[in-house]
């Protein structure tokens, strides 16, 4: 009853209502703006406008059901998981907490889509800092799912064992420098709740199971709003980049020992393909390019790129995203070159 | 109640998108059909999600927090694009920025089994079945003669003769993003004749010849047949 009561108010509130028209306004007009555009646009602009929309849409379509996985999961941890168990669970020491983080995708089956909700969750129930960064860099390869996509695009072998290797090294390094950063400097204040007395530690095990059921879904459903935002800019400006800037450009680099590298590295930050399914892609590119490109393809292209950086800042403080951007940048360009100089693969 | 209203609408709109896309079909268009099961499981839970606006205890999902206008306003973005733009399969205009793929200085690399391919007939093979046999060896000479019939759209650079085109197909193994195109080059006295992202059935035979300073297979046309675009308009490794 006092719910309802409550509901009623904020529904008659002021600002509420203001947003919700804002937000009709708005959407009429993006729809004239799209509706114009197929009136006046010549007809080989719109087919560049389509061929936008194609490739926008195939990321959405795609990353959608991995996202909403992800939230669900993050809303079934906020309202089932116990805070105290996830200060239990993992490690003190830092060291075996980061690593623990790099291997804990195996514990959570996410991609790069859905690992951004479930670390913010995991933040939000008392999770360490560098665990969390560990497991937000490592989880999108390091899951059951992948394991099995690499292996059926290149079988057991350097690839396979290199990709896992890798990943798990550079976010246990990158989580590790983490260690004794403070979360108020880190986090966005949303995440961090070390401070917030709106914690909700209030005891819900009493009430009925298809109540709290109920909840986490609806949970799911903010977060999916929170980090489809962030998809949504992300793919778009993927979309807008392939429409854009020519392949050629990019591919004409393929052979170098330090080229071939940095153009798929860009490459997977651009094309923010999914982690589930980018063996197969990198798999196309085997011929052309060398070992060692191919493989920081598969590691970096997972832990960063346009999208998911898009969503870390719906996460973690827009300083620390560059640092989260540059740290595996550099790191897997590192591995990368040492793979072509001193191995013969 | 205004904001959760807005919520369900917004999620129920964007499930029906995604069932939509099944049922039209024009879900390959966008991403590789394998993944089909996963759009439908995700329209559900959208709808399920959707619905937990108005079953949900608020205070138990702590719903205090409020969303700004410009966010709903993006989630609405793929389902208004969806909507109002006509889906249209990457085809030649896609290609202007991409690496395309004549035989030698293809990325695309072979997946299926060489003798599979080579078992059947010459002409039930697609077009990438063309292009990963040609991959595979630079003994190009045992396939002249051999006949072709594929189906792909006109594609057309500065590289092109008057009498020469590209019967291309994407080769998708996700999304459109991954898109790669293939294509053989034809040559036949009336290629002009086509524009690009015309679809066509061709049937024809190979033999070695020139083209752009390099020898490669062409496909020599004999018939060239207008055709729909098919159901499945890209090839998958």
């Amino acid at each position: 009853m006092q719910n309802t009561i409550r509901e009623i108010r904020a529904g008659l509130s002021e600002e509420p209502r203001r947003q919700a028209v804002y937000f009709l306004v708005s959407v009429l007009v993006l729809v004239l703006f799209v509706w114009l555009i197929g009136l006046v646009a010549q007809e080989s602009v719109y087919a560049r406008f389509q061929v936008f929309v194609t490739i926008f849409l195939g990321i959405f379509v795609e990353a959608a059901p991995f996202l909403l996985a992800g939230s669900i999961v993050s809303g079934l941890i906020d309202i089932f998981l116990d805070d105290r168990l996830v200060e239990r669970v993992i490690p003190d020491s830092p060291l075996a907490g980061a690593f623990v983080g790099a291997i804990m995708g195996f514990a959570f089956p996410v991609c790069e889509c859905g690992v951004v909700p479930v670390t913010r969750r995991l933040y939000q129930k008392g999770m360490p800092l560098s665990v969390g960064i560990s497991f937000l860099l490592a989880a999108p390869v390091v899951n059951p799912i992948v394991v099995a996509s690499t292996y059926a695009a290149f079988g057991w072998g350097p690839i396979l064992s290199g990709r896992f290797i890798i990943t798990i090294a550079v976010a246990f390094l990158i989580g590790l420098l983490f260690t004794w950063a403070k979360p108020q400097d880190i986090l966005r204040p949303v995440t961090d709740v070390s401070h917030d007395h709106h914690r909700h530690d209030h005891d819900t095990s009493g009430i009925h199971f298809r109540e709290r059921l109920w909840a986490a879904i609806q949970v799911a459903g903010n977060d999916f709003i929170d980090m489809a935002r962030y998809l949504i800019i992300g793919s778009m400006l993927a979309a807008l980049m392939q429409t854009i800037v020519p392949q050629s450009t990019l591919l004409a680099l393929g052979g170098g020992e330090f080229s071939s590298v940095a153009t798929l590295m860009v490459l997977a930050f651009v094309l923010s393909i999914c982690s589930t399914v980018d063996a197969f892609l990198a798999l196309s590119f085997v011929n052309t390019f060398t070992t060692g490109a191919v493989l920081s393809f598969l590691t970096f292209g997972p832990m960063v790129d346009i999208k998911s950086s898009l969503m870390f800042l719906g996460v973690f403080r827009r300083r620390v995203v560059a640092y989260l951007i540059v740290l595996p940048l550099l790191l897997n360009l590192l591995i990368a070159l040492l793979i072509n100089m001193y191995t013969g693969l | 109640m205004i904001e959760k209203s807005i919520k369900l609408t917004l999620f129920l709109a964007t499930g029906a998108f995604l069932y939509l896309l099944i049922y039209n079909g024009t879900l390959e268009t966008y991403i590789h059909p394998r993944f089909s099961y996963l759009t439908l499981v995700a329209a559900l839970g959208l709808f399920l999600v959707g619905v937990s606006y108005f079953r949900a205890d608020g205070d138990l999902a702590h719903e205090h927090r409020s969303v700004a206008w410009w966010g709903l306003l993006i989630i609405a973005v793929p389902v208004v694009l969806g909507w109002m733009v006509p889906a249209r399969p990457l085809g030649a205009t896609a290609m202007n920025t991409r690496e395309v793929s004549v035989v030698g200085l293809s990325s695309i690399s072979a997946s299926g089994s060489e003798d599979l391919t080579m078992a059947r007939p010459s002409t039930e093979r697609n077009i990438l079945d063309w292009i990963n046999l040609f991959q595979n060896t630079q003994e190009w000479s045992g396939f002249v003669g051999e006949e072709v019939d594929v189906v792909g759209f006109v594609y057309r650079d500065e590289r092109f003769g008057s009498d020469e085109l590209m019967i291309s197909r994407f080769v998708v193994s996700c999304c459109a993003a991954d898109g790669q195109p293939i294509g053989l080059i034809v040559r036949a006295d009336d290629a002009s004749v086509w524009t690009d992202d015309q679809w066509l059935e061709i049937r024809g035979t190979i033999e070695l010849g020139e083209f752009n300073g390099l020898t490669l297979p062409l496909l020599m046309a004999d018939e060239m047949v207008a055709v729909e675009a098919p159901a499945q308009p890209y090839l998958y490794p």
